[in-house]
């Protein structure tokens, strides 16, 4: 599996070295790594939908390389090779890519970096990210509604604070409309694994779960709720064609207008390593459609995304409690964006506990 | 329906994929040849079956696609083992991961696109039984096609006489050519066979358990279903139970962190692998008679 990968990328990179033209100074090479395939319909999907409308909006003074699929263990290998051939701007999309990312970028200081999702940043390396916990509030809140059985199922990948605080916000959304709503989680300690997704879910609703949340990749959960008679959100893209009775909901991802503007600060000389986090007032994600909801439902859900957008509601608001009781800020207070990012405990009323 | 039996349908369902790719292995296995492509087999299954059935509409053409794909990596593999005599273990790595390549290629464009999978088959009155009924008689066509294969290929191993050749062009190849037997048309038909069965576990990951196309979606099924042959020591019916034991694991680890269990998920996310390298260091050792055909993984030549 790790030779596959490493084949798409030596081709990638064959194919990038053979197609640069001598001179083409003007033209900025932008590479974009990704952890999954292109064909999960989910997170790396949405990654390469974002250089798709970059190529489009920027038309020949781009010329973009994706690179799918890359392990962790291989990425040293592809990015280098990225570097070699030219490439001055590489967007790195996954959590897992941010520790070797900022051990690279100080390596070649005449390339910019960009890493998702990663929380800190160095000189020649920005980050960015969605604030798709604002979506999570909205899911709770929708879950609570559609809930009969009062318990929401979520398909975790990993117990990283990203995960975690996306956890603690849809049951922040949920308890904002019934106080009893509970939780069960299961891990299944990997981003994109379609059948082990599946077997997730189906051990969610066997537990009694009749809305169920994903953090996965692709629409195998969404699919399996859709099977099963329950309801749940999409993830990353519009997922309502994999589960028309099942689909509330879903994030959609919108990295497009993003990675346009900061080629085009590459390309005039004024990038520089900023910390975007863009929420649902920026436009990096936004809500699909509402499907299978009423009326009143409908309404709201946009109220409160409305209410997200304009930062009149925020979901990190006080007061916030750990599980053993102790307090983390008090009514009135806010987390602020690093304290967010560095969340690993849970809410205290789940009951769910976080591995390792 | 009560826990126990929701578990035990999820645990039937991930079995399922394992026993069909392990009873086609063991019947390849049986012949004398180590088949470590399953993995590549299974996927190209899984990428041709859910082509066909998008492109014609039709499940049963998806199925036979999906067939023909395993067939043909399979006879691949058979013209570079039995054709050029090459290393066996090697020739089914390339295998592996060319076939992980191709099946990217081929569902390069289904990215996306949704079908509805194969349903259940009740058997009428048999599946009002209690509690076995929905356990059993309820289930989809792959399930029974697989229970039907296990006992078709028992009975086909020990009991007709085109098995004991087969069995005996495992244990002797050398001894079996001497008796006028054709080694290689019965090795080349027994993995043309395994093919058939990974191309089947395939498509019952891409037709029926999640009806979508994701690349590398068998997530290392044809390896599992390897350390089940050995697991099972070459017999049929303990295959079976190999499949619903490495099934059972994956999914009570998943039920066992939807119930709260507090034990660490990462570990038990491992246990059907750290059980495959397991098994699979013991099949590299004792080669003396206990493990398995004695011809297993050597090539043959005919001399005359």
């Amino acid at each position: 599996m790790t030779t596959r990968r490493s084949l798409l990328a030596s081709a990638a990179g064959l194919a990038t070295a053979a197609a640069l033209p001598a001179a083409a100074q003007s033209r900025l090479n932008v590479g974009v790594v990704l952890i999954g395939p292109v064909g999960d319909f989910g997170w790396s999907h949405m990654h390469d939908q974002g250089r798709r409308r970059m190529a489009e909006l920027l038309g020949d003074r781009v010329a973009a390389t994706t690179v799918e699929s890359v392990a962790p263990p291989d990425f040293d290998r592809v990015v280098t090779q990225l570097v070699r051939t030219g490439h001055r701007l590489i967007f790195t999309t996954s959590f897992s890519y941010f520790a070797p990312t900022q051990r690279l970028a100080p390596q070649h200081p005449g390339v910019f970096f960009e890493n998702a999702t990663g929380p800190t940043t160095l000189p020649n390396m920005a980050i960015y990210n969605a604030r798709f916990y604002e979506g999570r509030y909205i899911q709770g809140v929708i879950a609570a509604r559609k809930s009969r059985s009062k318990t929401i199922g979520y398909v975790a990948t990993f117990p990283v604070p990203e995960v975690i605080h996306a956890i603690n916000t849809v049951m922040r959304g949920a308890w904002s409309v019934d106080p009893s709503m509970k939780l069960r989680v299961v891990w299944v300690n990997a981003w994109s694994n379609p059948a082990r997704e599946a077997d997730a879910a189906r051990a969610l609703i066997d537990q009694g779960c009749d809305v169920l949340c994903s953090h996965t990749d692709g629409p195998a959960p969404l699919q399996l709720a859709n099977e099963r008679g329950v309801f749940g959100f999409g993830q990353a893209s519009d997922m309502t064609r994999f589960a028309p009775r099942a689909h509330l909901t879903s994030s959609v991802n919108n990295w497009g207008d993003y990675y346009a503007a900061r080629a085009r600060a590459v390309l005039d000389g004024s990038w520089s390593a900023t910390d975007t986090w863009g929420g649902l007032g920026s436009g990096m994600f936004r809500m699909a459609p509402w499907t299978n909801m009423s009326p009143e439902e409908v309404s709201e859900a946009e109220r409160i995304r409305d209410a997200i957008a304009s930062g009149r509601l925020h979901p990190f608001e006080g007061p916030i409690f750990r599980q053993d009781g102790t307090q983390i800020i008090a009514a009135g207070q806010r987390l602020t964006d690093d304290q967010i990012r560095a969340q690993n405990y849970f809410y205290r009323g789940i009951e769910a506990t976080i591995p390792g | 329906m009560t826990l126990v039996e929701a578990i035990l349908l999820t645990v039937i369902t991930a079995a399922t994929p394992l026993l069909l790719a392990a009873i086609g292995e063991l019947v390849v296995e049986r012949a004398g040849v180590l088949n470590l492509g399953v993995e590549g087999m299974m996927i190209m299954g899984a990428a041709v079956g859910i082509a066909v059935a998008l492109g014609t509409g039709s499940n049963l053409a998806g199925v036979a696609g999906a067939i023909a794909a395993g067939m043909a990596m399979a006879a691949l593999f058979a013209a570079l083992t039995l054709g050029l005599a090459a290393n066996q273990v090697a020739a089914g790595l390339a295998l592996s991961i060319f076939g992980l390549g191709l099946s990217g290629v081929v569902g390069s464009a289904l990215v996306g696109v949704q079908r509805a999978g194969i349903g259940k088959l009740e058997i009428p009155l048999l599946s009002d039984i209690p509690f076995l009924g929905p356990l059993l008689f309820a289930q989809d066509p792959f399930v029974y096609g697989a229970l039907a294969l296990t006992v078709a290929v028992s009975w086909f191993l020990f009991r007709t006489r085109a098995g004991l050749v087969l069995r005996a062009v495992g244990e002797d190849a050398a001894s079996a050519h001497a008796l006028g037997h054709k080694v290689l048309l019965v090795r080349f038909l027994a993995i043309l066979f395994g093919g058939a069965c990974a191309g089947l576990a395939g498509a019952y990951l891409s037709l029926v358990l999640t009806p979508f196309w994701t690349s590398g979606m068998t997530g290392g099924r044809g390896w599992i279903a390897l350390a089940i042959v050995v697991f099972a020591a070459w017999m049929p019916w303990r295959a079976a139970a190999g499949a619903a034991l490495f099934g059972g694991v994956t999914i009570l680890q998943l039920h066992a962190q939807a119930m709260g269990v507090p034990v660490a998920s990462q570990l038990l996310a491992a246990l059907p692998y750290l059980i495959t390298i397991l098994i699979l260091v013991l099949i590299m050792r004792g080669r003396a008679g206990a493990a398995g055909p004695a011809a297993l993984g050597q090539p043959f030549v005919p001399d005359r």
